[in-house]
């Protein structure tokens, strides 16, 4: 049918179907700034203006805006430049991965449009159609509040750190007056409280664009899906509507027979090669338990066949063609019954490889001791012991998995993939394509949020065997009830912790015993428990430590690799049992932590038996670092905490069915796995005196490539905007493990630093014979020039064009790889304010700040954008995310509403500082950031609550339902 | 939407319900569309849009006001003559994409058991104009008879303004679905009361009277916890409205 609509000021008339999408229509008229996040709408990254209002182009039909006027970002784009709003986004730091930022700004020139002097709260609604998994809105909301004011014509400088006094001298005790002295800060400023000991630095520090800004503040064509091949075909998968079951036949002939059918794939016509799916270092941790296509299904959304057709719709009616005999099987979903002996076993193929017991489900069995925890407990004056229950949760990036794989003219592999980890995926797809890793190009775009759910190799084997099959193009997308359910989740786990303390609150004996649970395929299974382990013993100094693990087998959603890896569910137990510790004894909760919290000098013992890296691991490690001192104060002040000992305040008079309470978890991470991760970085000048970084490092919107352009900027003496970052490209780039285990800033950031260092070698040994200097290191590289001692200078593109034109020519270029030997931990003090109904259940969650050492913050802005984010995201853990199986193990709430993350109209208040210690074993004295906002809300919720009722709840995530029986039961 | 064989947008209502009585043919009426991609459409549903044929506007008459059943949410919470709870309410009904979108004859027509909007019309006395029928037919009514809405169009929906009013609610987050949520209105004496997440659709209670509920249970809520957080939230709310009853 044809369509006549108005886009962008432009009358059209469109060719569609009745079935199709506006968004689909629109993106296949080239407006690729309309992007996919859910089919049912309610991610908002599909959103435009209809009539000058915005809505979801998913669940628009595009006959139904026949007649409408529609804009995309594309009507307010430049040509070179950006509109005021985009701009604000641009300096607010709002900008994370850029995926829905042009819905974002539609939104808000929708708002502004018709309200120039919009209200916080307005803005809050105009936003609340764009879920951001990313920012925790706080910078969004401010961007559209300071593009209103710029549009009305005030002015705004750039956006500043707002420097904040430390209040703890060093060695020296609090001061307490200022403790309880609030700020009023612009909410906007990043929060850096300063050290001393860091040097003044010109690039590094500064609360810098990000250098995709643009691209992503216009909607440029960036991500995977932004990009078309001729004659490409469309992949859609079978999954399986069984928890557990044997494939008796597949009968495809029907779905071969539909005209426009290329390929159907199944265990019957594809090579069966084991592996481990996870995105890891050679050689991938044990189990090999997944192959392309098995004759057996394990969960509920397991692989069972593939289609490529001509188009997505005949791709989708072959599946339903397919015809499969399944005998069911007896499933298993609670991890503690998998390995109790007596349940179904869920891998009895004889080619398993590497599970510790398969016959009992029990995938891996670790043990871990410093100490003697027996011993220990023996002398104790007081033991405790509880045991915690955490859920499934599901990453969701807004961006789901997308890979479009094709043949080049050489006739290699490229694949185009949403992906972390594209040198491993290179490696890994290999094998199971039966091609050698030389004939595999892993091309890694903008990535529209991943949060470890990507550091997988999830479908970049389909898509190449259906290219491989066809010798065309094929493109696989899942849509967001197969992201919940065919993709990755936390794992669930079930954690018991024993402690034996002294009188004095001195920790003697801690044991952690922990049953986690990874679904059918053990991807991450030993590595995010080591890591749970590594966190919850790690934290506190005990002589005796133990750790006691078993990872069982379920017929759940596979459990993988999501930020924080471990950390967030060893902390929720273990700030939990310190919380509830504290108050049996008596002590003030923060007392009692800080008598045992590591400091600068302690050992870091159980980090030598735990971890990905430990067998590379000569000697243990201690702390080098630590500004949790700093970080608790910091957050006592900014949260009030003096109000939680006040009845008063914790018992609103006029509100009797309310109780407030305010909660403390102490965090801490690692940056890097030592001794294991590596990251690469080349980096070349130009004749123009600019750089080209090539980095293996995948910026999902974290603003890595940001931060390592500032490095190599600091080193070269030159503004971020000239260096020119691509990544990442297996042909074109070094090898770099990729984004995870919060490794680029601390790894990659300092091989970065090492190519810059060489480049700048090369650039003083050119410019001392330009300038005719005796001694190339005499050579200051400042100004984009190099400066002689006597003042003389030449530009760096004189440097650039003496060197590749003029005389002994030579490529100045470095590159450098780096593996880190250690693992400094940053620290963080999360706190957080609720309410709790108690004739409901229901929690409010009222503030929450995270004080956070992460050594030096490369930049501020996007630091603070990672701080602020990755609460929100864990307060969605903590409080209202769950993936809810029913008996049969299908997950009942496979949407975006059902499944509950947080939106821009019912945030609470956030508010992130950033500590700054001198870590001198990091580029530049950085330490991680990326993943220890995820450690610490859901404990601080939980002990709120505690504080505000009296009650202790032990299983998240913190619902009304449970919230109210736990109430009742006390 | 995949199954949508064919979209037709009529000029006229007559053509709109003859589209809709065509014998053998599968249809579906829309008309903000929003739910189209939450429901499997059987196979060859043909999509009848009436977005040209019912009014959108919003009219004050005597002592009620008249919503064309086109109205958006987002243009229903902006109206004047639009009463309080209802706009408040009305927000609540999802974020601003889909409030731009959604209809009020929509949102009648889905009948969600957790819309907070509908319980608000239910004690604004809410009726509903369908085609084929000469008189506007009282929500509850509808409620318990869907077939009312066979090959039909709903043209309006009309609440009684005045008085004063109250609600709660219970759910995971300030901007979640409900759980369970209750609206109030005391008008001339007389209270109504109506919850919503208890039974298929929002109902009018007798707020004396709870213990006969029998709420559907799901993953937030069993049915016990939803029958007594009903019986919380209806208490606030008539504690709100002085405690009339």
């Amino acid at each position: 049918m044809k369509v006549s609509l108005t886009i962008n000021g432009e009358e059209r008339a469109l060719s569609c179907e009745p079935h199709e999408s506006l968004r689909a229509v629109l993106r296949r008229e080239g407006f690729f700034s309309v992007r996919f996040g859910a089919e049912t709408g309610e991610t908002g990254a599909d959103a435009v203006l209809l009539d000058g209002r915005l809505v979801s182009t998913e669940i628009m039909l595009a006959a139904q805006a026949a007649g409408h006027e529609i804009e995309t970002i594309d009507s307010i784009n430049l040509p070179r430049g950006l509109h005021p709003i985009q701009e604000a986004f641009v300096d607010a730091g709002a900008i994370q991965s850029g995926y829905s930022t042009p819905a974002a700004i539609l939104a808000a020139k929708a708002l502004i449009d018709t309200n120039p002097n919009p209200t916080e709260a307005e803005v809050r609604d105009a936003l609340s159609g764009i879920l951001d998994r990313e920012t925790g809105y706080l910078r969004p909301v401010q961007a559209v509040l300071r593009a209103a004011a710029v549009m009305r014509g005030e002015q705004h400088g750039k956006v500043e750190p707002a420097l904040v006094e430390p209040m703890v001298a060093p060695g020296g005790a609090p001061d307490m007056k200022a403790v309880h002295s609030p700020l009023d800060l612009d909410p906007l400023a990043p929060r850096v409280v300063p050290s001393p000991e860091v040097p003044e630095t010109n690039v590094v520090g500064k609360p810098e664009r990000k250098v995709d800004a643009v691209k992503l503040a216009k909607g440029n064509p960036a991500f995977v899906d932004d990009f078309e091949m001729r004659g490409m075909l469309f992949a859609k998968m079978l999954y399986s509507p069984h928890a557990h079951a044997r494939i008796v036949s597949i009968d495809d002939s029907k779905a071969r027979a539909l005209p426009g059918v290329r390929a159907v794939l199944h265990h019957g016509n594809v090579a069966r090669v084991r592996y481990a799916s996870g995105g890891q270092s050679y050689p991938n941790p044990l189990p090999y338990d997944q192959v392309s296509f098995d004759n057996k299904v394990r969960h509920v959304g397991d692989r069972v066949a593939v289609v490529a057709a001509d188009t997505i719709e005949i791709a989708e009616e072959a599946v339903s063609l397919i015809e499969v005999e399944y005998d069911v099987l007896p499933a298993v979903f609670d991890e503690n019954e998998a390995i109790s002996g007596s349940a179904p076993v869920i891998h009895d193929e004889p080619d398993m490889e590497g599970a510790h017991d398969a016959e009992r489900n029990i995938v891996q069995h670790i043990e871990a001791e410093v100490g003697d925890f027996a011993a220990g407990l023996a002398a104790a004056d007081r033991v405790f012991e509880r045991t915690f229950r955490v859920h499934q949760v599901q990453q969701a990036p807004i961006e789901p998995h997308i890979a479009i794989a094709w043949l080049d003219s050489d006739e290699r592999l490229v694949i185009r993939t949403s992906t972390q980890v594209p040198f491993h995926v290179r490696r890994m797809v290999a094998p199971l394509l039966g091609l050698p890793v030389r004939d595999i190009r892993i091309v890694k775009p903008r990535i529209g949020g991943g949060f470890g759910v990507k550091q997988e190799m999830l479908i970049e084997d389909i898509v190449g065997h259906l290219a491989l099959a066809t010798g065309r193009p094929v493109r696989l997308e899942l849509n967001r009830a197969e992201e919940f359910v065919s993709s990755r989740t936390r794992h669930p786990q079930t954690i018991t912790f024993t402690t034996g303390v002294k009188n004095d609150g001195m920790l003697v004996a801690q044991r952690m015993r922990t049953v986690g649970n990874t679904g059918p395929y053990g991807t991450h299974a030993l590595t995010v428990q080591m890591v749970s382990g590594l966190r919850g013993l790690s934290t506190y100094n005990c002589p005796n430590k133990k750790f006691d693990c078993d990872v069982a087998y379920t017929n759940t959603p596979v459990a993988g690799a999501y930020r924080g890896y471990g950390a967030p569910q060893a902390l929720f137990a273990l700030e939990s049992h310190m919380e509830d510790i504290a108050a049996e004894l008596g002590m003030d909760s923060l007392e009692f932590r800080r008598k045992n919290w590591t400091k600068v000098g302690d050992p870091l013992d159980v980090a030598a038996e735990l971890g990905e890296g430990a067998a590379e691991m000569k000697f243990i490690p201690v702390v080098t670092s630590s500004g949790m001192d700093e970080c608790v104060v910091q957050g006592q002040r900014a949260v009030g905490w003096h109000r939680r000992n006040d009845p008063a305040w914790v018992q609103p008079a006029d509100r009797p069915n309310i109780r407030r309470g305010l909660g403390f978890a102490m965090c801490m991470h690692g940056s890097a796995i030592s001794g294991l991760d590596m990251g690469g970085a080349s980096l070349k000048i130009n004749d123009d005196g600019s750089f080209n970084l090539l980095i293996g490092a995948t910026d999902l919107g974290t603003g890595a490539d940001t931060i390592l352009a500032q490095m190599a900027a600091e080193v070269l003496g030159v503004p971020t905007e000239d260096v020119v970052v691509y990544a990442a490209d297996t042909d074109m780039t070094p090898f770099d493990v990729g984004a995870y285990a919060s490794s680029t800033t601390y790894v990659s950031g300092m091989a970065v630093k090492k190519s810059a260092d060489e480049v700048a070698r090369q650039i003083r040994t050119r410019a001392a014979i330009m300038l005719d200097v005796e001694t190339p290191g005499d050579i200051e590289l400042k100004e984009q020039a190099a400066f002689a001692p006597d003042g003389r200078s030449v530009a760096l593109a004189e440097v650039a064009l003496h060197s590749l034109h003029q005389d002994d020519q030579h490529q100045i270029m470095g590159t450098a790889s780096y593996v880190a030997p250690d693992s400094p931990p940053p620290y963080a003090a999360q706190f957080a304010e609720v309410e709790v109904d108690i004739e409901t259940g229901q929690v409010t969650v009222e503030n929450l700040v995270m004080a956070v050492d992460c050594g030096v913050p490369i930049n501020p802005l996007t630091s603070a954008g990672q701080v602020e984010g990755g609460m929100v995201q864990a307060l969605g853990y903590g409080h209202c995310e769950e993936m809810a199986l029913d008996e049969t193990g299908t997950m009942v709430n496979a949407r975006f509403g059902p499944y509950k993350i947080y939106r821009s109209d019912e945030m609470p208040k956030i508010e992130a500082y950033l500590v700054q210690t001198m870590e001198k074993s990091g580029p530049f004295g950085a330490k991680a950031i990326a993943e220890i906002p995820k450690d610490g809300v859901a404990p601080a919720i939980r002990n709120a609550i505690f504080n505000a009722t009296g009650t202790q709840i032990d299983n998240l995530p913190f619902t009304p339902e449970r919230v109210w029986r736990a109430l009742h039961a006390t | 939407m995949k199954t949508i064989s064919v979209y037709h947008r009529p000029d006229s209502l007559d053509e709109a319900v003859l589209l809709l009585e065509r014998p053998g043919v599968t249809t579906t009426l829309i008309a903000g569309g929003t739910t189209l991609n939450t429901v499997a459409l059987p196979p060859k549903t043909e999509v009848v849009d009436i977005q040209d044929v019912v009014t959108a506007t919003a009219a004050r008459q005597g002592d009620r006001v008249v919503y064309g059943a086109m109205l958006r949410l987002a243009d229903l919470i902006a109206a004047d003559e639009t009463p309080p709870l209802l706009a408040e309410l009305a927000k609540r009904e999802g974020p601003n994409t889909l409030r731009n979108a959604a209809t009020i004859g929509g949102t009648v027509a889905e009948g969600d058991s957790e819309s907070e909007l509908l319980s608000g019309l239910l004690v604004h006395d809410a009726r509903v104009s369908i085609s084929g029928h000469d008189d506007p037919i009282p929500l509850p009514e509808l409620f318990a008879d869907w077939s009312l809405l066979d090959r039909s169009v709903i043209l309006s929906v009309s609440v009684a303004i005045g008085g004063e009013t109250a609600s709660a609610r219970t759910g995971r987050t300030p901007a979640d679905t409900s759980i369970v949520a209750a609206a109030g209105r005391v008008v001339g004496g007389g209270l109504n009361v109506a919850v919503s997440g208890v039974a298929a659709t929002p109902i009018l209670v007798d707020p004396s009277d709870l213990s006969t509920l029998q709420p559907p249970a799901d993953f937030r809520g069993s049915s016990e916890y939803r029958r007594e957080i009903a019986e919380v939230l209806v208490t606030r709310v008539v504690a709100q409205l002085g405690g009339a009853s």
